[in-house]
């Protein structure tokens, strides 16, 4: 067999395989989070006192997806923090105070544990805090979960939208689509990859079809249409995404090929 | 507690997702080629092509042969 021959066996080979992993574990893999700037808007010459706390704010952020800026603005009335993922305004920040716990906090480091863990992703679902209406979107979610062939490798986390420990967290889920703050709704969203939201389910339309469909789209062969664009806003986050386990998925599609789809 | 419900369908007001439609509509994966009938034309091409084509080499042999007959009067 000529050498030619064996390059394009080879390219072909490596070709299948990236064409069969799973989008879920495609993500985790090769791609990296989009980044985030804060910003910190002054009008005067910055004080020591003020880099001082903005070179500590710089090293607690040094291993998330964020970069800072300092920014000169003649029009401004005092200085602020601004947090942008990419050209959107998420929030802002009249305090350094208001930064603490930015890059981390208890839910996200569980959520970023259980993807690295192999799991198929986290379903987030965030609560009103209005008992009736939230039950029984979450049933339903138990329900289809408990349902899948995948229901074992998803993991649901339940997280109410008025939470003090993970205001900065759920500021950013609200900023997943611009009008997401104003819909006092219980969302389901799903987190997989290294901490990317998809665009929530939103009360009525967390349906057993959508939560299995959001399922299917974890689970589905990651075509070059999905690797080109890829939905959903990059959670900001301390940096931990070397050697995940294995993804859970291959097992169980490995072991029920019927399950198999594209 | 319906003061803090604004009316919300995200079935009907509020579009869904684009990545849950496309996985409904099967749009995440690539699309078979559609097979479209078109009309040939390539027989009218080569007509007009080699019509041409002669009444270039008739032109050509025209002049060149009255040019020739004129040079020997």
């Amino acid at each position: 067999m000529k050498s030619i021959h064996v390059k394009i066996l080879i390219i072909a080979g490596i070709l299948s395989l990236a064409c069969t992993t799973k989008v879920s574990e495609w993500v985790l893999l090769n791609s990296l989070p989009n980044q985030y700037t804060l910003v910190y808007f002054h009008s005067a010459a910055l004080t020591e006192t003020v880099k001082q706390q903005n070179s500590a704010v710089t090293r607690e952020l040094k291993d998330a997806n964020v970069q800072f800026k300092n920014i000169l603005k003649q029009d401004i009335k005092k200085p602020y923090y601004a947090l942008y993922y990419q050209d959107r305004l998420f929030s802002k920040y009249s305090d350094i105070n208001e930064l603490k716990n930015l890059s981390a906090s208890p839910l996200r480091e569980k959520i970023a544990d259980e993807l690295m863990s192999g799991k198929l992703c986290v379903m987030l679902y965030l609560k009103t805090d209005n008992q009736p209406k939230d039950e029984a979107s979450l049933q339903l979610i138990k329900k289809t979960l408990a349902s899948s062939p995948f229901g074992e490798i998803i993991t649901l986390v339940e997280l109410s939208r008025n939470s003090k420990e993970e205001k900065h967290f759920v500021s950013m889920l609200l900023n997943v689509e611009d009008d997401l703050k104003g819909i006092n709704e219980p969302m389901l969203f799903g987190i997989f990859g290294r901490f990317k939201a998809l665009e929530p389910l939103i009360a009525k339309g967390i349906t057993e079809e959508n939560v299995s469909l959001m399922i299917n789209f974890l689970t589905a062969d990651c075509s070059c249409l999905i690797k080109d664009n890829l939905p959903g806003t990059d959670i900001l986050f301390t940096d931990k995404w070397e050697n995940p386990t294995p993804a859970l998925v291959n097992k169980i599609l490995d072991e029920n090929p019927s399950l198999m789809h594209i | 507690m319906e003061q803090d419900t604004i009316i919300i369908d995200s079935l009907t007001s509020r579009p869904l997702p684009k990545w849950l439609t496309d996985q409904r509509d099967g749009l995440n994966t690539l699309q078979p080629v559609k097979i479209e009938m078109k009309e040939d034309k390539s027989l009218n091409i080569s007509l007009i092509v080699t019509g041409a084509f002669i009444l270039l080499v008739v032109a050509v042999l025209t002049i060149y042969v009255l040019r020739r007959n004129k040079n020997k009067k």
